[in-house]
């Protein structure tokens, strides 16, 4: 047997996956019954819906008539596993952090940029990496500084990065930040750190 | 009745007109043809944008604006497929064939005014089939039961899996994964918070806008990213706006037919903007003397402008009568409702008449702008489209993380927004359509409270969305859909229709 197909390959795995998922979780809740459906009748449902069409996907993809090849993205195993391992100490060893916040949230932080970083471009781990800062920036930097960062490193994610295109760009963006959406639409952001 | 229909347009007129909302549906349509000209921003991720702002306005005004977005996005986007061979949105990709091969014969400009003229007719007539439809649909509507709900949006959805790019079973797939997505957080009936992993963020469920913006906004930029999109602007200058009087001869057929086919398909489950204009350009290709398409045929143009603008505005009908929103602009629509206290559904149109009527004149005075706004204005537009897309997707993300964070200032929100970004890109990577994943989405828990009841009241005896006239009905509809679908027949010009 032959994959044919690699987009239906993997997709099929991760509708499968999802379903599984989606089902296995549920089972954390009281079922019900037909009359009186609980919390997890009709996830449950649903999920074994999507598991099965996921099956049905995965083994189109042996005899589809469109021929992918397997590499459908760039993908990192080694990161994703980083990613896992990481992100599992994290939630386990959750009682154990418990007095230490700022490590817990260092760990599940390290743990989010290894995952974006195992799937994709180049660009996507920037520009995704950009969002994240800015959004966990805003709050404790204020709205310059985070735009300025998101600005640059999305920007990086280009293909022909210029320099003086991006100063200017970025400064344009910060004014107007400040003047349309603080003073304007009146959004509750702090301008500068520690304001 | 006919004397209720002007009275009823009188109302809304009245408000239309007010100062204030005619600055609103301005700054809709002027927004809206803004995004509509510039590739990589929709009105999907604008209106998600604006939803926090809304908060602070009318309703009405609200939904002027917010309505004014997604049909001035018609206009704006085939701007840039004529000039730029690059559809501004989705729903021009298809006037993109002969648009821009017009632009190149240095007929640019009549094809602009075809488009523009093309879409104001069909935005009048659309106007009116909803002020003449919406009522008598409501009234229906206002006898659903939990069950006819239920089967209504299995319909939906069934119409949105047929109606969507590739694969079927795919698309039923992403349906069911949105409807899953939808039931992240409390449940309602147990106050159980379901797949939250203890997350106190997730136990709200996760934002309708998180999900679209990720989805559509994010993982477009990195797509357009990754393909390296040099864009060379087309940007001769465009002289001479007025078509002949050949022109206008041999458009009018089309734009008619566009607009009837437009009105029809908008009114549809899933349909819309987009769906119209292919299914105008398939027909329009089947009619009369076919050997200059490709190359620059002006009912080319004519044909899917009208239609697209036809199914935009016809797509308001499902969600102002029954509630239910046919397609992710309706979907935040629905979300711009509920932030102003307004529950969608039939009794919306006798409970608050102003507002009803208010938007569907407010849609005719909008369109007007529109042809007003595009025509003198093109060359503004025009100089706008060298802006590269360098300097233009930073600006976009900006735009994105505020309106992200900005609906209840979480940094996890952004987080999440993010990975719904990379969940995105791995979508358009295995060619799964994210559309029916966030129709699926918005419907999840209304469906799940509506199986809930229905059930309940019948005892648990499932036939009952059968017996029960209307919901068989909605249900034999849908079921007939997907065995149309899956004929051989019907599947191949579904794959033709769906490659060009």
């Amino acid at each position: 047997m032959q994959v044919r197909n690699g987009k239906d390959f993997w997709a099929g795995l991760m509708f499968t996956g999802f379903g599984l998922g989606f089902m296995l979780v549920a089972q954390n809740y009281p079922m019900g019954s037909a009359v009186r459906m609980g919390p997890a009748y009709f996830p449950t449902v649903l999920g074994g819906m999507l598991a099965v069409l996921g099956g049905m996907v995965f083994f189109r993809a042996f005899v589809s008539k469109f021929t992918y090849p397997l590499k459908v993205f760039l993908f990192r195993p080694l990161l994703l596993v980083g990613s896992i391992v990481v992100g599992g100490a994290t939630y386990f060893a959750e009682s154990q952090l418990k007095g230490v916040p700022m490590v817990q949230s260092a760990l599940a932080g390290l743990s989010l940029f290894l995952f974006i970083g195992a799937f994709g471009p180049r660009s996507m781990f920037l520009i995704l990496l950009g969002v994240v800062i800015f959004g966990y920036a805003l709050k404790p930097l204020g709205l310059v500084l985070s735009t300025v960062v998101l600005i640059v490193i999305s920007a990086m994610g280009g293909h022909d990065f210029r320099k003086k295109e991006i100063v200017i760009l970025t400064i344009v963006l910060v004014i107007f930040g400040v003047f349309v959406f603080v003073k304007g639409l009146g959004l509750p952001f702090n301008l500068w750190p520690g304001e | 009745m006919d004397f209720a229909l002007f009275h009823n347009l009188s109302i809304g007129f009245g408000v239309a007109l007010s100062l204030q909302n005619l600055m609103y549906c301005f700054i809709g349509v002027l927004l809206g043809t803004l995004i509509g000209v510039l590739p990589g921003i929709g009105p999907v991720a604008t209106i998600a944008m604006l939803l926090p702002v809304t908060f602070n306005l009318s309703p009405i005004s609200a939904l002027i604006m917010l309505a004014g977005i997604y049909y001035g996005a018609q206009y704006g986007g085939s701007t840039t497929a004529i000039l730029v061979n690059l559809p501004g949105e989705s729903s021009s990709v298809i006037t993109c064939l002969d648009g821009y091969q017009m632009a190149r014969q240095g007929r640019a400009g009549p094809a602009l005014a075809i488009a523009a003229m093309a879409s104001f007719f069909a935005g009048t007539v659309a106007t009116v089939v909803i002020a003449l439809f919406a009522p008598p649909l409501a009234e229906v509507a206002l006898k659903f039961g939990p069950a006819e709900y239920f089967s209504l949006m299995v319909l939906g959805l069934v119409g949105a899996t047929v109606l969507a790019h590739g694969s079927l079973v795919k698309a039923i797939a992403m349906t069911i994964l949105g409807l899953l997505l939808g039931l992240i957080g409390t449940d309602v009936n147990s106050g159980i918070a379901r797949f939250s992993f203890g997350l106190s963020e997730l136990s709200d469920g996760i934002g309708f806008v998180i999900v679209a913006m990720g989805v559509f906004g994010f993982a477009e930029i990195v797509s357009n990213l990754e393909q390296g999109a040099s864009r060379d602007v087309f940007v001769n200058k465009v002289t001479g706006l007025m078509p002949t009087w050949k022109d206008l001869k041999s458009s009018s057929g089309a734009i008619l037919r566009g607009t009837a086919l437009g009105s029809m398909l908008g009114i549809l489950p899933g349909g819309g903007a987009l769906l119209s204009s292919f299914a105008a350009y398939t027909l329009e290709k089947k009619i009369g003397d076919t050997s200059m398409f490709g190359k620059g045929e002006i009912r080319g143009v004519a044909a899917p402008e009208s239609a697209n603008n036809a199914g935009a505005q016809t797509s308001f009908i499902p969600l102002l009568t029954l509630g239910i929103p046919s397609n992710p602009v309706m979907a935040l629509m629905i979300g711009a409702m509920m932030i102003q206290g307004i529950a969608p559904g039939p009794q919306v149109m006798t409970e608050r008449p102003e507002l009803f009527w208010g938007m569907i004149a407010s849609m005719w005075i909008g369109n007007l702008m529109l042809v007003i706004l595009n025509l003198p204005l093109i060359g503004m537009w025009v100089k706008l489209l060298t802006v590269p897309y360098r300097l233009l997707y930073p600006s976009i993300l900006l735009f994105c993380c505020v309106g992200v964070y900005s609906l209840s200032n979480q940094p996890f929100d952004v987080m999440l927004t993010a990975l719904f970004g990379l969940i995105g890109y791995v979508f358009v990577k295995l060619e799964c359509e994210p559309a029916p994943l966030i129709l699926g989405f918005i419907l999840g828990p209304l469906m799940e409270e509506n199986l809930r009841r229905a059930m309940l009241l019948s005892r648990g005896d499932a036939s009952v969305f059968f017996t029960k006239p209307i919901s068989g009905v909605l249900l034999g509809i849908a079921i007939l859909l997907l065995l149309i679908t899956l004929a051989p027949a019907v599947r191949k010009t579904r794959e033709v229709a769906f490659q060009e």
